[in-house]
C-alpha cells in the first residue's frame, strides 16, 4: 500500500470517531473540527488522484456546510459512507500493484479496465440521447434531468480514474450546466438541448478513439474538446453573475456539484457506484464467452444423440436407463433454448436511434415529424440487431427526406402539420416482423416506371403488378428524388438495404398509396444462429438445404426432364419450366448415379425466381446451428456456412441464390 | 558470423513441435499451438485448392483443415495411424484469430532451440527463397526445417520449398519433383 493511502485511511477514520463523538447534538465546535479532518483527507485524495474519492470528499463537505440549519445526520453517515467505499477502491486497486511511481499511468494502460470504461460510457451515452429527446418532449420533468446528470457524472468518474482528461473536462461542464438546470436557475433551451447533444456526439467520438487505441490500432490524439468546452462555457457564463458563489463552489472541488440534492434514496444509488443504477439484476457478461456457451451446449446436443443413436443403446430392454435418456434429452433441449436466448436483446435500443436520427432530421429540413414507436421489448438476436441497424435507419431517412412532404404541401392536402412516422416489431408465426411506415406523398408508381425504362431496366410496353414496380427501387443506382440532398437521394441505399436485408435472410415487401403514404415491411427470422434445414445425399456427402427456399421436393418420372439446346436441362413441373441444377456437378462430387431418375428434384426459390437442385436423396428436417467456415472459406460459391449434423460431422449449408447464379455463369 | 545469421533468419529461440511429412522433420513454433488431435472425418468444401481438404468438428467450431504435404508440394498419402492434425492459431491483419488444422504424418517431440542452433535457410543460387521458411536448426546431428506458419496460412501462392528442402536436406527425391507443383 502507498504511503498516502495509508495516511488517508488513517484521516477516514479519524473522521468517522469524531461523527461518532459528536453524536445526535454535535454542535458547532465538533462540525468545524470534522471539517478540518475532511480538508486533510481531500488534500490527501488529490496527491492520489482518486476521482472517486474526490467526489466523496466534495459531497460530504457540502453537507456538512449547508447554506442553512444544521446539517441532516443520516446524510453526514452516508457521506461517510461513501467515503469509506471510495477508500475502499483506491486500497484494493494500489494494494495488490507492487507499487510502481505512477500507478494511475499504468491504469490506463489496463485494458480490461479501458475496455469496461468504454461499454459502461456508451451504455451512458445511449441513455444521455434518450434522456435529451424526453426532455425535448416535456422540459418540465425532472426525472430526464437527473437521470442525464447521473449519467454524465458517472462518465466523468470512470474518465477521471482513467485519465481520459479530455472526456473527463467535458463531462465535467455539461454537469455543471445540468445542475444548474436541475436547480432551476438554468431554463433548458432547444439551443441547450443541441449543445447536450453535441457533447454527447463528441464524447461517443472520443470513446469510438479510445477504444481504437487499446485495440492497439495505433495512437491517435484526442480531438480537441475546446469547440464543445466554449459553447457550454458560454452557456455557463451568461448566469454566472447571478451566481458567483456557484463558480467558487465548482473551483473548490470539481464535485461541489454532487447529485444528492434530491433526496436521501437518490444519494445511496449514486453513492453505491455510478454503474448500479439499473440495479443488480442484471449481469453483463462476454459476448465471446456467450458463443462459447452455445457452441458447448451443441456439442451436448450432438453428444446425446451420438449415445441415443448408439447400437449398444438401442439394443437395450433396460427400462430406467431409456427413461433416464429422455430426461436427459429433455434437459438438453431446455439447455440449448435458454442458452439461445441470453443472446436475445429488445430491438428498443435500435428504435432509440432513430429517435434521434428522426429530430435531427426534422431539424434540418424543416420538417415536423413524429416518431412512433411500437414493440421496443421485442427480443431480436444480438448480432441481428446490430446488422439491422443501417438498413433501418436507411429507411427511415428516406421516409422522412422523400416520404414526407414539405409543411406547405401537407397544408395544401389537408394533412395535419405535424408528420409521422411509425416504427413497429411485432412476433408472427416465428418471425419478426418491422413495419416502417410514413404518412407522407407515397410511392409514385409512373416515376417509378418511367425513370426504369429511361434506365433500361424495364420496357416501356411491359406490364408490371405494383409490387414488381415498388421493387424497382432496390436496383443499384435507382432514386427519384428530384434534388440530391445531403441526406438521401444519390442512388445508394436501397440496394444495399436489400442486400442486408437479405443477408440477414429476411424479406421486404411495399405497399403504398399515393397521398397516404408508404409502408415497407420487414420479414426476419428471429435469430441468425438456428435454421430449419433439410439434410440431402449426393454420394457420400451431405448438404443442409435452408428450409425456407424450398419450395416442393419431387420424384421426377420419364419425361418431366427434356435439354435445351442440348445441353441445358429444364423440369417441367405443372406446365411451368425449372432450369435443373445438378449438384454433383456444381460441387464435383460423385453421385450416386447420374441418372436423375434415381434422384430427388428439390423446387428452390431465390429472390423470386425458381429452379430444381438434382440430388440423390432426403434424409430427413434438422434444426442446426449455423456456424461460420471462417475467413478461408468465406467466399466459396454455393457455400453458406456449415453445422455440426446428429453424428458429430460437419455438414455444408447450401446457399441456394450462389448456387443459382452460379450455374447461370458457368 | 553468429550474429549475421540470426538476423537474417528471423526464426527465434525457443520451443518448438516437431513434426514428419515424408522423411523430413519440419518444425513450427509451440506457441501457435492449440493442440494435436487424430484424424477426423473431413467434409470437403467444393472450389477449393487441392491443399485444402475441407472442415472438421473441433468441439462445436468448425475447423479448416490443410493438408501440410500437398501444400509444401509433396506427394500425398493414405491417412494412418500415425497421421495429426496439428491445430494451430494465428493472429490475422485483421486482428482476429485463425484457426487451422494442419495434417501431418505424425508428431515427434517439442523442441527447445538455442539461437545457436538456427541457421539461415542455404542460399540455392537460382532457386527464390521460399517464404515459407524461417530457417534451418540442427541438433543432434539432425536438420530440422523451421516453417513461418504465419506465412502458409496466410499465402495463396505455391513457394518453390521442394527444391529448398530437398537441397538442405540432402535427400534428394526425384519422384517428388514432379508433384511439386501446385494449381
Amino acid at each position: 500500500m502507498q504511503p498516502e493511502t495509508a495516511a488517508l485511511e488513517q484521516s477516514v477514520q479519524e473522521l468517522a470517531t469524531q461523527f461518532v463523538l459528536a453524536g445526535e447534538q454535535g454542535g458547532p465546535d465538533s462540525i468545524a473540527q470534522m471539517l478540518g479532518t475532511l480538508s486533510r483527507i481531500s488534500e490527501a485524495a488529490r496527491a492520489t488522484g482518486s476521482e472517486e474519492l474526490l467526489k466523496a470528499t466534495g459531497e460530504l463537505a457540502r453537507t456538512l456546510q449547508p447554506k442553512r440549519g444544521r446539517p441532516a445526520r443520516g446524510k453526514v453517515q452516508s457521506g461517510i459512507e461513501a467515503l469509506q467505499q471510495a477508500l475502499g477502491t483506491i486500497a484494493a486497486v494500489t494494494a495488490p500493484a507492487p507499487a510502481p511511481p505512477n500507478t494511475f499511468a499504468s491504469l490506463a494502460q489496463d485494458k480490461e479496465l479501458v475496455s469496461e470504461f468504454i461499454v459502461e460510457a456508451r451504455e451512458h451515452l445511449g441513455n444521455v440521447e434518450m434522456q435529451v429527446l424526453a426532455i425535448e418532449q416535456d422540459p418540465s420533468q425532472s426525472g430526464p434531468l437527473q437521470s442525464l446528470f447521473r449519467s454524465f457524472h458517472s462518465i466523468k468518474g470512470l474518465a477521471g480514474f482513467l485519465e481520459f482528461h479530455e472526456v473527463q473536462e467535458v463531462c465535467h461542464d455539461v454537469e455543471t450546466l445540468l445542475d444548474r438546470a436541475r436547480n432551476n436557475e438554468l431554463t433548458i433551451t432547444s439551443a441547450i438541448t443541441d449543445l447536450l447533444l453535441e457533447s454527447g456526439d463528441y464524447l461517443t467520438r472520443e470513446i469510438g478513439r479510445i477504444e481504437h487505441c487499446s485495440l492497439g490500432d495505433g495512437e491517435a490524439a484526442p480531438a480537441s474538446p475546446a469547440a464543445v468546452l466554449a459553447k457550454v462555457r458560454a452557456v455557463l457564463n451568461e448566469r454566472t453573475e447571478t451566481k458567483a458563489e456557484e463558480t467558487a463552489a465548482v473551483a473548490a472541488g470539481p464535485e461541489a456539484a454532487g447529485p444528492d440534492v434530491t433526496g436521501p434514496g437518490e444519494t445511496v444509488a449514486v453513492a453505491a457506484g455510478p454503474a448500479r443504477v439499473r440495479g443488480d439484476r442484471l449481469v453483463k457478461v462476454d459476448t465471446g464467452k456467450l458463443d462459447y456457451l452455445v457452441d458447448m451446449v451443441g456439442e451436448l446436443v450432438v453428444a446425446q444423440s451420438l449415445i441415443r443413436h448408439d447400437p449398444a443403446f438401442k439394443s437395450t430392454t433396460d427400462m430406467r436407463l431409456q427413461r433416464n435418456l429422455l430426461q436427459l434429452g429433455r434437459i438438453t433441449d431446455e439447455v440449448q433454448r435458454a442458452s439461445m436466448a441470453m443472446r436475445m436483446v429488445p430491438i428498443g435500443q435500435l428504435f432509440q436511434k432513430m429517435d434521434r436520427l428522426i429530430r435531427d432530421l426534422s431539424r434540418k429540413q424543416g420538417k415536423r415529424i413524429e416518431l412512433e414507436t411500437q414493440g421496443r421489448d421485442i427480443e431480436m438476436d444480438r448480432n441481428m440487431v446490430e446488422e439491422l441497424g443501417d438498413p433501418l435507419m436507411h429507411m427511415v431517412r428516406n421516409a422522412a427526406d422523400h416520404g414526407i412532404e414539405s409543411a406547405k404541401e401537407r397544408e395544401a392536402s389537408g394533412k395535419p402539420a405535424v408528420a409521422k412516422i411509425q416504427l413497429r416489431a411485432q412476433h408472427q408465426a416465428g418471425q419478426i416482423l418491422i413495419t416502417v411506415s410514413d404518412d407522407g406523398r407515397g410511392i409514385s408508381r409512373q416515376r417509378i416506371f418511367d425513370k426504369a425504362v429511361r434506365m433500361g431496366l424495364v420496357e416501356s410496353t411491359a406490364v408490371l403488378s405494383d409490387d414488381e414496380v415498388f421493387h424497382l427501387i432496390f436496383e443499384p443506382g435507382f432514386s427519384t428524388a428530384e434534388k440530391v440532398t445531403d441526406l438521401s437521394g444519390r442512388g445508394v441505399g436501397m440496394d444495399v438495404v436489400k442486400k442486408q436485408i437479405h443477408k440477414l435472410r429476411g424479406r421486404i415487401e411495399i405497399a403504398s398509396r399515393p397521398g397516404k403514404g408508404t409502408n415497407f415491411l420487414l420479414k426476419l427470422p428471429l435469430t441468425l444462429a438456428i435454421i430449419d434445414g433439410l439434410i440431402v445425399k449426393v454420394g457420400a456427402e451431405r448438404f443442409i438445404i435452408p428450409l425456407a427456399s424450398v419450395r416442393e421436393v419431387l420424384q421426377p418420372k420419364e419425361g418431366m426432364i427434356t435439354t435445351m439446346e442440348n445441353r441445358a436441362e429444364v423440369a417441367v413441373v405443372r406446365d411451368q419450366l425449372f432450369p435443373i441444377v445438378r449438384l454433383h456437378q456444381r460441387f464435383g462430387v460423385q453421385p450416386r448415379s447420374t441418372n436423375l431418375m434415381d434422384g430427388l428434384l428439390m423446387l428452390l426459390e431465390t429472390h423470386g425466381r425458381t429452379f430444381s437442385l438434382a440430388v440423390d436423396e432426403l434424409i430427413g428436417k434438422q434444426e442446426v446451428v449455423i456456424k461460420t467456415l471462417g475467413e478461408t472459406f468465406q467466399d466459396v460459391p454455393g457455400v453458406a456456412g456449415g453445422a455440426i449434423l446428429g453424428d458429430g460431422r460437419v455438414g455444408l449449408i447450401l446457399d441456394v441464390d450462389g448456387l443459382y447464379k452460379g450455374s447461370r455463369n458457368g | 558470423m553468429q550474429s549475421e545469421q540470426t538476423k537474417t533468419s528471423g526464426a527465434q529461440a525457443g520451443k518448438y513441435l516437431v513434426f514428419q511429412l515424408a522423411q523430413e522433420e519440419f518444425a513450427i513454433g509451440v506457441l501457435s499451438v492449440r493442440e494435436i488431435i487424430r484424424t477426423q472425418d473431413i467434409t470437403k468444401v467444393p472450389h477449393t485448392p487441392p491443399h485444402m481438404k475441407g472442415v472438421i468438428n473441433l468441439r462445436g467450431k468448425v475447423i479448416p483443415v490443410m493438408d501440410l504435404r500437398t501444400k509444401l508440394g509433396f506427394p500425398e498419402t493414405e491417412y494412418d495411424q500415425r497421421t495429426c492434425v496439428i491445430i494451430v492459431e494465428i493472429l490475422t491483419e485483421a486482428r482476429t484469430s485463425l484457426y487451422m488444422g494442419l495434417i501431418v504424418d505424425g508428431v515427434a517431440e517439442v523442441l527447445s532451440l538455442a539461437q545457436a542452433d538456427i541457421q539461415d535457410v542455404p542460399d540455392f543460387g537460382s532457386a527464390s527463397r521460399s517464404p515459407y521458411l524461417l530457417g534451418v536448426a540442427k541438433t543432434k546431428g539432425k536438420i530440422r526445417i523451421l516453417l513461418d506458419i504465419n506465412q502458409v496460412l496466410a499465402s495463396h501462392e505455391v513457394g518453390g520449398l521442394q527444391d529448398v528442402v530437398e537441397a538442405s536436406t540432402r535427400q534428394a527425391a526425384g519422384s517428388e519433383q514432379a508433384d511439386g507443383v501446385l494449381v
